[in-house]
């Protein structure tokens, strides 16, 4: 009959969608050792998800059209009302997956939230509305800026970065999305991130917490130097601010 | 079959407006739940396309910033609370005595002041328009202190705050009634395990308002007194925590999510056996699910909290995964249920099957979302965006469509046109893929959510158009709808008592169903009575074989 086959199409086309949106969603190549992480997960992740999906996908389509009435349509098909050993199986399947999705999550947050290894710059960041401030503590440096284009805060390349996160006002969220990463920005509880840039480079970074009317323009760019060119900066800096008395400073 | 046509209502039953306004009937409370919460929708939905229509390309060309931000806060407010939430409300309003075999709610007046405080509460969130600096702009998670004076200046947040505490209320009351109507107004022999998946779902959905909603309230009451009255629940300077809005705000969050899904997963359970012409498979096992759903729903809420670096991760992370599993459950049994059976793609199985489709996307990136170290890099963006879509619209209101396709002969006596619900489904299956499947990509490439703008070299503008033209894809697909409705009701109620050859005792009585409900019931063994009826109805004498 001529009205099956759109559904017959449909069912293929559904399927199709589904199998494309699961390879979709793919993250940047992250430019931290703690970005490196979390992008080998997120593919381990999809893989298993669009494994899944897939399977759910076609047993949905199969059973569409392989089920739909036929021309003897008017006979009831055998009323089965469950089975107890496939809910078993398809409890059991579904918890042993999660279950190892749940150990690689923590292993790999361990990681990423790890603030041990001893730091080769600490930064005291600020953000209010609607901008940042980088404040080198001890080295009588800071960078700060509002609205577009923002601040250029450096650090150095290949070594831990300490960056202790506090906001003047609201809630904002420091996120670097090159460093598949963001932490939340927050007036009372203070945060503290530690990441290693493997490259050398600029990259963009945002706020990501709404936070109020120029929440969208409020960026920031996140520059890593070899180390010598990072004390170089540095000293730079600080004669900067020695040269001009800091009239700023209560 | 034959032609059953029922009796037209007394002309001394004739309702005027005032029967409306001053109705205790289930039926007519439920029918007007559903259309104030649709007139929201549409509302909502046209704020949905101005948003998209402002992010078609990069720059400001619509609306300004403040404008943007007021834009999302309402879209998101009236789709979560003045939309989803009375959508399930009206239509477990309108069904569950009739599930039950009753001939009304425990509480009729109780159930009417629940619409009137929705509705007027709804009215007051949209107040907000009507003032000089316009609606509340701060978000439909009011994440203080960014809700707080001196933050947000609008008195439109003051009118958001006012209102949802009136309509979190109508819901806590709601919840009284669907429990206490559940537990002690069904017919003789409807046990429990003999209740309409539904109406579980309704069950479930209730305990959970009475449990989360109230924390809503009293957040909201807190943000008041913060901003009106010099309290400092959310200040930290002055002892409070900006953390505490998010705890209480997603305690109730999280398992609003549930309470707008777990109703729609009903809908579904009685759609897909009525068009498979099987009992629901693994009836025990769906129940189970649905309550262990509940249960877990209210362990998760701190995974929206996870870049707050104030939560413990694993812990909420979890039990994320966990509440996975009895969902899966649920899929498993409606394919199960599918499997076998004799198909007919009448419109609400189509949707029902749409269902299956984009619920599943929706569903396996939330697992993607509740692994912490994934969640710092995907939150906050267009990927969160997607898949809360994917749950709500590709989900709960496809879902709903299915059900305002299927009852709709039996709250009016009426079908809507097959040919403009096929145009309506297609159109909406089409949409929302293009709408929010590219979203998936632009959130993982850092398109960070509630942003007005999106700078021109980012490579984003094509996926940007592709979305957009997705909605307006859906705007339009929802015309043949309205228009159905229109027709349907201008033509004379011509449905038997069920159309569908369905399941559940609300096929029992004629379409609509009068006053109270019921003249007969049949015999309550299953929890399908209505086909045990039709099967000793056809082993009776006249045994036709078609």
């Amino acid at each position: 009959m001529s009205r099956r086959r759109p559904v017959q199409r449909a069912g293929r086309v559904m399927a199709a969608g589904a199998i494309g949106l699961l390879a979709a969603g793919c993250l940047p190549a992250g430019a931290t050792a703690e970005g490196r992480d979390i992008g080998t997960l997120y593919l381990g992740v999809n893989i298993v998800a669009a494994a899944v999906g897939v399977f759910v996908a076609v047993l949905i389509t199969f059973s569409v059209l392989r089920f739909r009435r036929r021309a003897d349509g008017d006979a009831l098909p055998a009323q089965t009302r469950g089975n107890l050993g496939l809910e078993i199986v398809w409890t059991v399947i579904p918890t042993v997956i999660v279950a190892g999705l749940f150990v690689a999550t923590v292993a790999v947050l361990t990681r990423v939230d790890s603030t041990e290894a001893t730091p080769g710059a600490e930064l005291d960041v600020t953000a209010f509305r609607w901008g940042w401030t980088f404040e080198y503590p001890g080295e009588d440096v800071a960078v700060s800026g509002i609205g577009v284009p923002g601040p250029v805060v450096v650090v150095p390349v290949d070594e831990p970065v300490r960056m202790t996160l506090r906001s003047s006002d609201v809630i904002h969220s420091l996120m670097i999305p090159q460093f598949l990463f963001k932490r939340d920005v927050n007036p009372g509880h203070v945060n503290v991130i530690q990441f290693t840039v493997e490259e050398p480079g600029d990259y963009g970074g945002q706020c990501a917490e709404f936070c109020g009317i120029y929440h969208s323009q409020m960026p920031f760019t996140l520059r890593a130097v070899e180390r010598a060119e990072y004390d170089a900066w540095l000293a730079e800096e600080r004669e900067a601010v020695a040269v001009e008395p800091a009239s700023e400073r209560p | 079959m034959a032609v059953v046509t029922h009796a037209a209502p007394a002309p001394a039953e004739r309702p005027t407006i005032l029967t409306w306004l001053s109705t205790t009937d289930h039926k007519r409370i439920g029918l007007l739940y559903l259309t104030a919460s649709f007139l929201f929708f549409l509302f909502g939905g046209l704020l949905a396309l101005v948003i998209r229509s402002e992010l078609a390309v990069p720059g400001l060309q619509l609306v300004d910033e403040e404008g943007y931000n007021q834009l999302f806060t309402m879209h998101g407010t009236i789709m979560m609370l003045l939309f989803a939430t009375p959508a399930a409300a009206g239509l477990a309003n309108y069904l569950i005595p009739l599930q039950v075999g009753a001939a009304d709610m425990v509480f009729p007046r109780l159930n009417a002041l629940s619409f009137w405080l929705f509705l007027f509460g709804g009215l007051i969130v949209l107040s907000g328009y009507l003032t000089a600096s316009g609606p509340a702009d701060v978000g439909w998670t009011g994440y203080a202190p960014n809700s707080r004076l001196p933050y947000s200046t609008t008195i439109g947040t003051d009118l958001w705050i006012v209102g949802l505490a009136l309509t979190g209320v109508a819901s806590i009351l709601g919840a009284i009634n669907f429990v206490s109507t559940i537990y002690t107004r069904r017919a003789p022999g409807m046990s429990m395990l003999r209740l309409p998946v539904f109406a579980w779902t309704i069950l479930v959905m209730s305990a959970l308002i009475l449990f989360s909603f109230p924390a809503l309230t009293g957040a909201l009451v807190m943000l008041l007194l913060d901003r009106r009255f010099g309290a400092a629940f959310f200040d930290p300077s002055q002892g409070g925590s900006e953390i505490l809005w998010q705890h209480l705000f997603w305690f109730f969050g999280h398992p609003e999510v549930y309470i707008v899904a777990l109703p729609f997963f009903g809908v579904i359970s009685e759609i897909i056996p009525v068009f498979s012409r099987k009992p629901i498979f693994g009836y025990r096992f769906l129940v189970l699910a649905t309550i262990l759903i509940g249960a877990y729903s209210f362990t998760v809420w701190a995974h929206h909290m996870f870049t707050t670096g104030a939560v413990s991760g694993p812990f909420f992370s979890i039990a994320t995964f966990i509440i996975a599993v009895p969902t899966g459950i649920k899929f498993f049994n409606w394919i199960g249920t599918i499997w076998g059976g004799r198909l007919s793609f009448d419109v609400p199985m189509l949707w029902a099957i749409g269902f299956l489709y984009l619920f599943l996307t929706g569903g396996l990136t939330g697992v993607i979302l509740g692994s912490p170290p994934l969640d710092f890099a995907l939150h906050d963006t267009y990927y969160v965006v997607a898949h809360f879509h994917g749950v709500l619209v590709g989900g709960s209101v496809f879902a709903l469509f299915g059900a305002l396709y299927f009852w709709f002969p039996k709250m009016t006596g009426r079908r809507l046109s097959e040919r403009l619900g096929k145009m309506h489904f297609w159109s909406w299956l089409a949409g929302f893929s293009l709408t929010f499947f590219v979203q998936y990509q632009l959130g993982a490439s850092g398109m960070a959510r509630r942003y007005a703008d999106y700078p021109a070299d980012a490579g984003w503008t094509g996926m940007n158009l592709l979305s957009t033209a997705g909605s307006y894809l859906l705007g339009l697909g929802t015309i043949p709808f309205l228009v159905a409705v229109v027709l349907a009701l201008r033509r004379p109620a011509d449905q038997p008592a069920d159309p569908w050859e369905a399941n559940s005792l609300e096929w029992a009585t004629s379409s609509p169903p009068p006053h109270h409900n019921f003249t007969s019931i049949p015999p309550i063994r299953s929890e399908r009575p209505v086909f045990d009826a039709r099967m000793a109805a056809r082993a009776g004498p006249e045994v036709t074989p078609s």
